[in-house]
């Protein structure tokens, strides 16, 4: 594992964090710990209780390295932390578990141009409310209105925005936002018992522990909530106060309330840099864009790769005590790993045999793991370590020199066989992979949503896994309808494996057309572990294609995609052998 | 290299469509109308079309 | 290592599970336990009322030694959440793990077809006999241990990672903690009180 330490600037151990460089820097930028409602300079630190407890210098804001342009502070520092020519250093470190625990971003209400952010000065975050009324924050804690700095009277508090919100495709709960706000009118409540407050909410939810308790004080200190969520907010040009419009569900009233302050209660988004762990370590998301976890009760923390765990919000929206639970399973579950001090890797691995091999390097150059080597005019050779079993080496050989342990050939064509003994004519026929489509009708088995029973399922490990020869002997055997059904390309369990499912689909469509076999009959679908409507959905759509199949076309695509003599004879012989 | 108009048709619902390719992109592709993945890439016919 | 001497002879024993009436509230199980003896290699056919519990996993370990079978297939739910569980049972009885197979009766078939008594009882039959068909080419394997590094990476310093980070460091493990921000905190940091408590958040 590679990280990149980034450069400081400042050496954290000889700083002593006196300050004497912040006075002369005469850099000004907004300070993102404040959510820039104060400044910082250019060498800062970003909190008082930071840790480490040093200074910093951000390069980007930085004159420069030369002392003629500026280099103030390294002349004012005693310790000479100062190291303009500091470099980002790569450390790599064997690792043998990893705690995934990226957190959030927070919903950014720009877009629901309804409530006014930016466009209305008075109009903040809670994130923006959490500095302003923090003691430690660019107001020393005294609570002001951004556009005269006086204090408001009367605050509104919107709930539910960027939450439950399928219009902006935020459909999910965020969890933590209706407590906070509640939290936030306790503490004005304290502040200055003689503010407004108001909340305009959807529902409240207060299901926690000692949650109800909170909600009941606020209401007994005086907060006003409102059912129902407005639809437009104005500003008065002069007093700069602000007019919500709602629609008080309780008492199908139309109401308006001039306020001198808004907050809007934001919620929480997957981070940013979610994609981008999710293919380093080959994790999938849920489909509110959260990290999917191994089984939704009983492996909660474990990720559906071995040896990564998930903690905190990445995995899905919690407040902090949720958040330190899940981290001490999380913790727990990888100590037991470090502490056995050894791992089983499953026998599914992919064997290679020197004497069927006929040199070509295909496989090689369909594994995403590199885990074959092939030199040009040798026999290609499995590094057993490093492969994963996914199969599209397996999938991918045409001349039957590689066995896929555990998922051979002949165990899947035998399955085939098997389910399309008696009347094919009846049966939709899928190949699904073990991670996604697999767990996808999984899901719709545990979430109990019905389907039509033609379908029979085949699973493999990847959809990269199935060949050819596997889909077209479904066809020899009479099925009407068959789908090859995988991860999604963000998903995908052994890094980009589904790739190659599209070219020999691809492949497939075109040999069968070449066949006078319907094309449509062969169905691609992906379909991720949370998909299990769409696993549902899809089954619905295959069985009603599949009943426009026609007995004659079963019997046509029989006959016209009989394997080649010269092959057939060759397996005649192979299967004479085997049994 | 830059994007070329390729055809594509859903295998679900027949909708065929025309959307821009670039050289060696890595993209999931589902039908615009139906969301089915089952899109065949209609080589050949583009430049005739376009 | 596999205590059968007569492993190269497939004899294959399959145990339907009712899962109380998860399954058999579906499916017919009587019927699709009659239609799996009728399999090829099948020697011996046993219902459960719940193949996982204990009773039923004895049943398994029994029909192994009575019946001299060498392959197993477990017709209950799926294989993501019980495969372990069977594959340890059938370790326990002397059989190469990888002789196990198992058919998705529940998931893939009873809980999504409630009230469809004989298409979900046909299906289950398709199911147990792709999986008589599959076990009965299945082979032995030997799984590749490979060591584990003792060290930890947490990716990300908010309140979870540095959580994690001190937990697995009190447990004595080395532990490497990244976060892109200067600081640790996380979002936590920039937080003034917090619920439910209104204590600090730093």
């Amino acid at each position: 594992m590679k990280i990149r330490k980034k450069a400081r600037y400042v050496d954290p151990d000889l700083c002593n964090a006196c300050e004497e460089c912040v006075k002369v820097c005469p850099v000004v930028k907004p300070d993102e710990y404040q959510m820039g409602l104060s400044s910082r300079k250019a060498i800062y630190i970003p909190f008082p209780q930071a840790v480490p407890c040093s200074y910093i210098l951000n390069m980007d804001d930085c004159l420069g390295n030369n002392p003629i342009a500026c280099g103030k502070c390294a002349e004012v520092c005693d310790k000479q932390a100062i190291n303009y020519d500091d470099e980002d250093e790569i450390i790599t470190r064997e690792i043998g578990s990893i705690i995934v625990a990226i957190g959030l971003d927070v919903y950014d209400p720009t877009e629901m141009d309804e409530y006014g952010y930016t466009r209305f000065e008075n109009v903040i975050t809670s994130m923006e409310f959490e500095r302003l009324i923090c003691a430690g924050g660019p107001t020393a804690g005294h609570f002001v209105r951004p556009s005269d700095q006086q204090r408001p009277k009367r605050i509104g508090f919107i709930q539910c925005v960027g939450s439950r919100n399928p219009k902006i495709g935020r459909p999910y709960c965020s969890n933590i936002c209706c407590m906070n706000t509640i939290k936030d009118t306790l503490l004005l409540a304290d502040h200055y018992p003689d503010m407004e407050n108001v909340v305009f909410y959807q529902d409240i939810r207060s299901f926690g522990k000692s949650f109800e308790d909170m909600f009941q004080r606020s209401r007994e200190a005086g907060t006003r909530y409102i059912r129902g969520l407005p639809g437009d907010v104005r500003e008065d040009p002069n007093t700069r106060n602000l007019t919500v419009t709602v629609e008080n569900t309780t008492k199908g009233k139309l109401e308006h309330h001039e306020l001198d302050m808004l907050v809007l209660s934001v919620g929480v988004v997957p981070p940013k840099d979610l994609a981008k762990i999710s293919g380093m370590l080959t994790l999938s998301k849920t489909s509110d864009g959260f990290f999917m976890e191994s089984h939704p009760k009983l492996k909660p923390v474990d990720a559906p790769t071995r040896g990564v765990y998930f903690a905190g919000f990445c995995e899905s929206p919690k407040d902090i005590k949720d958040s330190v639970c899940q981290a001490g399973a999380a913790s727990s579950r990888s100590g037991a790993l470090l502490n056995a001090g050894q791992i089983q890797i499953e026998a599914i691995t992919s064997r290679i045999d020197e004497t069927a091999c006929k040199k070509c390097g295909l496989c090689a150059a369909v594994c995403p793991y590199g885990a074959i080597v092939w030199k040009k005019g040798e026999a290609a050779v499995v590094i057993e370590a490093a492969c994963a079993g996914c199969g599209a080496c397996g999938a991918t050989c045409l001349f039957g020199a590689i066995t896929m342990r555990h998922f051979t050939d002949d165990q899947l064509m035998a399955q085939v066989r098997a389910t399309l003994g008696e009347n094919p004519q009846d049966k939709v026929f899928c190949f699904a992979c073990n991670w996604c489509s697999y767990a996808g009708g999984d899901m719709a088995g545990i979430s109990r949503m019905k389907y039509p029973t033609t379908n029979r399922v085949v699973r493999t490990m990847c959809s990269a896994r199935v060949s050819e020869e596997m889909v077209l002997e479904a066809f020899r055997c009479g099925a009407p309808i068959v789908l090859v059904s995988g991860c999604h390309y963000a998903d995908c369990h052994y890094i980009n494996a589904n790739r190659q499912t599209v070219k020999r689909v691809q492949n497939l469509w075109n040999k069968l057309e070449k066949a006078g076999v319907r094309p449509e009959r062969l169905q691609l679908e992906w379909i991720s572990a949370a998909e299990g409507q769409k696993f549902a959905k899809v089954m619905y759509q295959l069985e009603e294609m599949r009943q426009a199949v026609t007995m004659e076309e079963i019997e046509h695509a029989r006959q016209a995609l009989k394997p080649k003599p010269k092959k057939a004879a060759k397996k005649k012989a192979e299967a004479a052998v085997a049994s | 290299m830059a994007a070329t108009k390729e055809t594509f048709r859903c295998m679900l619902c027949g909708h065929e469509y025309q959307e821009s390719v670039e050289k060696g992109e890595d993209k999931e592709r589902s039908c615009p109308k139906c969301r089915s993945n089952s899109i065949r890439h209609l080589k050949k016919k583009s430049s005739t079309k376009e | 290592m596999v205590a059968n001497p007569t492993n190269d002879k497939i004899r294959v024993g399959v145990f339907v599970c009712d899962c109380g009436l998860n399954i058999a509230g579906a499916v017919d199980c009587a019927a699709v336990a009659e239609y799996a003896e009728t399999l090829p290699d099948v020697m011996c056919v046993v219902r459960n009322k719940y193949t996982c519990a204990d009773p039923g996993q004895n049943e398994i370990k029994n029909a192994i030694h009575q019946h001299q079978l060498t392959r197993v297939v477990v017709a209950s739910c799926t294989p993501r959440q019980h495969e372990p569980t069977f594959r340890q049972c059938v370790r326990e009885a002397g059989l190469n793990p990888y002789l196990l197979e198992m058919a998705n009766l529940r998931e893939h078939c009873s809980w999504v077809h409630p009230g469809e008594w004989d298409g979900a009882t046909a299906k289950a039959k398709d199911l147990v006999a792709s999986a008589v068909a599959r076990a009965r080419l299945l082979q032995p394997q030997e799984e590749l241990t490979v060591p584990v590094t003792k060290r930890a990476l947490v990716i990300g310093g908010g309140v979870a990672g540095i959580e994690a980070a001190i937990e697995l460091g009190d447990a004595g493990h080395q532990v490497v903690l990244v976060e892109k921000q200067p600081s640790i905190g996380g979002i936590m940091a920039q937080l003034d009180k917090t619920f439910p408590t209104m204590d600090c958040s730093i």
